[in-house]
């Protein structure tokens, strides 16, 4: 008996110990990156006005965000296309037709129009803030609507933005940057935040976002955004970081790994809208692409994010972005199917599209 | 003892939920996904605005000239106009995306035509990625003469094309054919040339003599072909803008045919009948001494350039069924890159440089298809009675050739496909014909 | 009266066969395969005799440009009616069936063409009054699709011509 109690003590001593230091072990062969959300504090107003807003993405409300300014701003490059076409339109005969040759004189392209491109803001900016509420009605073009509304914010940024976004690493918000007065409107604000953030910081008629911006992040900015907050406070950063290093996800239990079942489902569920084009050099290009989803399994705000593609020219790689991007966005539209209890470990995912064997099927 | 055993007990249940606790916080939930679909996109193309009175035909039409070049690409498919919930009334007016959501348009078109004093026409568009509630890329803006409308909206299709798909598009090309009439056994043929998607016919001969296998210039400007208007065959140029012509300044009794153009627009290689044996030469087009590249008593012929000029392929019968072969551009040895059972002929080299396609006989059927350059990864993309003579359009994506059907009435036809094989369609043309020929992207 | 019109139908014909144009392929309008066919058959020295009394094609295997013995024996008739009849030409035209591709088929009509040649000129023809004309698969003259069209379209016709060749 007493033998037994020994025995019985010591494999109770032994599972101690190892429930004790075994954990040492792991951690040193899994140095997983700590999961920062930076957080920091904001008033129970701050956070109604932009909560607000997030609630709803794919709504109506959305349109006047794309209110168009007018030609001159975004139809800038003109193709020389005062082309002569040789398509005389008497096909009998042998008689050389008159005259047209094929080739056309090519004008002077890009340079004219940026200039326009640039000018356009100096008209008066509308701040058309109340107009804009909710209005839905594409009617309504708003009368200022045209250059106006652009005004100073998308002048510099989208000029140098757009330019760029074509050929780097494609980012989904450049390419408002021409059109998208965004501060109109509460609900447009947060998805313009990306590319509004640099010029928006110098001009803070547009209202109470701006002001709260340079504090809140509620969602991971795309990269052009990152290059604002360090310059703008840089005490509530040593805060925020001084917080964020705590990880807050040991306080909640993450369930039990999620089951092949579950991920194939996910799989599916984006695979269904992924559209590949099989003969196109898109096809060749492995894109990784990182984004957020909320509890109800939506696709968080702002939060997708190019990360990483295999070799190939930008053109193939911003096609296959581009497709990734609409297959998670339409799939993930009704929110995705993922088990509530494991959120923390599908809350940030990065989903890498490889269409490998699919190409030219 | 007992209370040994519960503290213990106690300590042990309390640990097991210990690692749990001190699991580190995991990076983000990494999933590989290789499934897709392959499905055309939907695309809304609604009629273009007219911003002037005399605009309103041509806005019409040149959104539907926009909206079939990209679905006759295959990779697009439109949403019909009657199911749209709303329509742009304005160039600048705000897009309603939730509308087009609904009819799950992933792409939007929108444009607006102006007409110009002087007969000038200003057409200018944009495109939306309706799903991600934004405009793709900048607008753009075309001027031009009014007669040059479906030029513009080929320009217009070419930029949504390359928007999308990232590739540069074909629309604004032109093909150059041998438009065919008469019985078979007494074809009249002549060389004519209109737009990739069959409009704006124009004969560039009459059809007094038999004409051949006509190929374009790199800059679109002249082509070549071969003619019997002499009575036998020889190689001619063609001025695309002039119509003139006049013979390839070789040997007087030598029998030239099969030529093409070098990527630098002045070279020329071509094939050479001289005692009933056929090999394969290179010259000037603005003349020059005729160069031989193959000295062998097999027929060589059908040569190509690759696009940096540095490789021709052609083929040959050296083996003792026409095989495909690559030389360099200055002659010298060959390698054959077809190995599979049948013969293989008409060779011609992609101008993205990575496929070579070809005309395939095998079991009494005609096949197009294509390789690798190193012959590797054949595949074949048609099968039928007779199918021959591809060409590429400029973006390497689709490829045009002859289709005959069989028998006394047999007829020939332009058929395309794309290079997956997909979007085999009969090119919009009433015109019986042959030899295409796809131009460069005209500037 | 006999010798008159003798001499009447003679003249005829050699008139006749001195308008045949020998590469008739080209800018006169060519249609249908085989010209110059003028000439009373019954003349022996006609080109008519020569097309209908000797027989001016002979057929080939598929992808062959061989002869066989019955077209050699042909080519030796060709071959001495021409010797006789020095003041002729010949354009030796090369056919060929629909299933080949076209450029492969204007190489292989060639060779045809160039078989017949070196036969007759290996029969004492002097080679510069034959003249090979390579017509691929652009002129056949039986339009089925099926074998009994495509043998009688593997052929080479000696085209034979008055006042030789341009």
């Amino acid at each position: 008996m007493k033998s037994g109690a020994y025995i019985s003590g010591m494999g109770h001593g032994g599972l101690i110990l190892w429930a004790l230091f075994g954990g040492l072990f792991l951690n040193a062969r899994d140095p997983l990156p700590v999961q920062a959300s930076n957080v920091s504090l904001i008033s129970s107003e701050e956070f109604a006005a932009l909560a607000l807003p997030n609630e709803a993405p794919v709504i109506a409300v959305e349109t006047p965000v794309s209110a168009q300014p007018s030609v001159q701003d975004d139809a800038p490059i003109i193709v020389p296309a005062s082309e002569v076409s040789p398509d005389p339109p008497k096909p009998e005969g042998v008689k050389p037709p008159a005259a047209e040759g094929l080739p056309a004189i090519p004008e002077s392209p890009i340079t004219p129009q940026t200039d326009v491109v640039v000018q356009a803001p100096n008209a008066p900016a509308a701040p058309a803030i109340d107009e804009q509420s909710e209005t839905v009605q594409p009617d309504q073009a708003p009368t200022p609507a045209p250059a106006p509304r652009v005004a100073p914010i998308a002048a510099p940024a989208p000029a140098l933005d757009a330019e760029i976004a074509e050929t780097t690493a494609p980012e989904i918000a450049p390419d408002e940057s021409a059109d998208t007065p965004a501060p109109e409107t509460p609900a447009t604000a947060p998805k313009e935040a990306a590319t509004e953030i640099v010029t928006e910081a110098e001009t803070p008629r547009f209202a109470p976002k701006t002001s709260q911006r340079p504090k809140v992040r509620p969602v991971r900015p795309v990269q052009t955004a990152k290059q604002d907050e360090p310059g703008t406070d840089p005490i509530s950063d040593a805060v925020a970081e001084a917080v964020a290093s705590e990880t807050p996800e040991p306080a909640q239990p993450t369930g039990p790994p999620l089951t092949g079942g579950q991920i194939e489902g996910f799989r599916v569920a984006v695979g269904n809208c992924w559209n590949v084009d099989s003969g196109s050099a898109a096809a060749r290009v492995t894109v990784t692409v990182g984004f957020s989803l909320d509890r109800s399994g939506k696709l968080v705000q702002n939060s997708l994010k190019f990360v990483t593609a295999t070799q190939g020219e930008s053109g193939a790689i911003n096609a296959a972005f581009e497709a990734a991007r609409r297959a998670i966005i339409r799939c993930g539209a009704k929110g995705y199917e993922l088990p509530l209890e494991k959120y923390p470990q599908w809350k940030d995912i990065e989903l890498t599209f490889n269409p490998e064997g699919m190409r030219i099927k | 003892m007992r209370l040994m055993i519960t503290v213990a007990v106690g300590f042990a249940c309390l640990l097991i939920g210990l690692p749990a606790i001190a699991q580190q916080s995991r990076g983000p939930l990494r999933i590989e996904i290789t499934e897709g679909v392959i499905e055309p996109l939907p695309v809304a193309v609604p009629d273009f605005i007219a911003e002037t009175a005399d605009a309103a035909n041509f806005a019409i039409d040149i959104a539907r000239v926009v909206a079939a070049d990209l679905i006759g690409t295959g990779l697009f498919r439109e949403i019909p106009k009657n199911a749209f919930l709303s329509t742009p009334t304005s160039f600048s007016s705000p897009i309603q995306y939730s509308d087009w959501k609904t009819l799950n348009a992933q792409a939007l078109i929108t444009g607006a035509v102006a007409t110009g004093s002087d007969g000038q026409l200003t057409v200018k568009f944009r495109v939306f990625d309706v799903f991600s509630d934004a405009q793709l890329g900048d607008g753009l803006q075309f001027g031009g003469a009014a007669n040059s409308w479906r030029r513009m909206a080929h320009k217009v299709a070419d930029a949504v094309y390359s928007r999308i798909t990232g590739e540069g598009g074909y629309f604004d090309s032109r093909v150059v054919f041998v438009s065919e009439t008469g019985p078979k056994n007494q074809r009249a043929k002549r060389l004519a040339v209109m737009d990739y998607d069959g409009a704006n016919v124009q004969f560039l001969t009459d059809d007094s003599a038999i004409v051949l296998a006509p190929r374009f210039s790199p800059t679109g400007d002249r082509v070549l072909y071969t003619s019997y208007e002499t009575g036998f065959p020889k190689v001619n140029v063609l001025d695309v803008g002039t119509i003139e012509r006049r013979a390839l300044d070789v040997q007087a009794e030598a029998l030239t045919f099969a030529p093409r153009f070098g990527p630098d627009g002045s070279t020329v290689v071509l094939s050479l009948s001289q005692a009933g044996n056929t090999d394969i030469f290179k010259t000037r087009v603005d003349g020059g001494p005729l160069v031989r590249l193959t000295s062998t008593p097999s027929i060589e012929t059908a040569p190509g350039f690759s696009p940096d000029g540095s490789w021709i392929v052609f083929e040959s019968d050296r083996s003792g069924t026409q095989q495909l072969y690559v030389m360099g551009a200055n002659g010298g040895e060959a390698t054959r890159i077809s190995f599979g059972k049948g013969r293989y002929g008409t060779p011609v080299w992609s101008p993205r440089g990575d496929l070579i396609a070809f005309t395939k006989q095998a079991n009494g059927r005609f096949h197009i298809g294509v390789m690798r350059t190193d012959g590797s990864e054949e595949r074949l993309l048609t099968a039928s009675f007779l199918d021959e003579g591809p060409t590429w359009s400029p973006n390497g994506r689709v490829i045009m050739f002859t289709r005959e059907s069989k028998g006394a009435a047999g007829a020939r036809a332009l058929y395309s496909v794309d290079i997956t094989g997909r979007n085999l369609r009969r090119v919009p043309t009433n015109l019986s014909g042959s030899d295409p020929a796809w131009s460069p992207l005209l500037r | 009266m006999k010798l008159n019109s003798k001499t009447i139908v003679m003249a005829a014909a050699i008139m006749l066969s001195a308008c045949t144009n020998g590469g008739g392929f080209g800018g006169g309008g060519f249609r249908g395969g085989g010209g110059g066919t003028t000439g009373a058959a019954s003349d022996p020295t006609s080109a008519g005799y020569f097309q209908q009394a000797i027989g001016d094609r002979v057929l080939f295997a598929v992808d062959q440009h061989t002869l066989t013995p019955e077209s050699s024996a042909l080519l030796d008739l060709q071959a001495n009616w021409l010797l006789t009849n020095v003041e002729f030409g010949a354009v030796i035209e090369g056919h060929a069936d629909e299933q080949g591709t076209s450029a492969y088929n204007l190489a292989l009509s060639g060779r045809r063409a160039n078989s017949v040649i070196e036969y007759l000129v290996s029969r004492g023809v002097s080679p510069v009054r034959l003249q090979p004309l390579p017509l691929g698969k652009e002129r056949p003259i039986a339009i089925c699709s099926e074998e009994t069209c495509y043998n009688q379209n593997r052929r080479a016709v000696t085209v034979v011509a008055a006042g030789g060749l341009s």
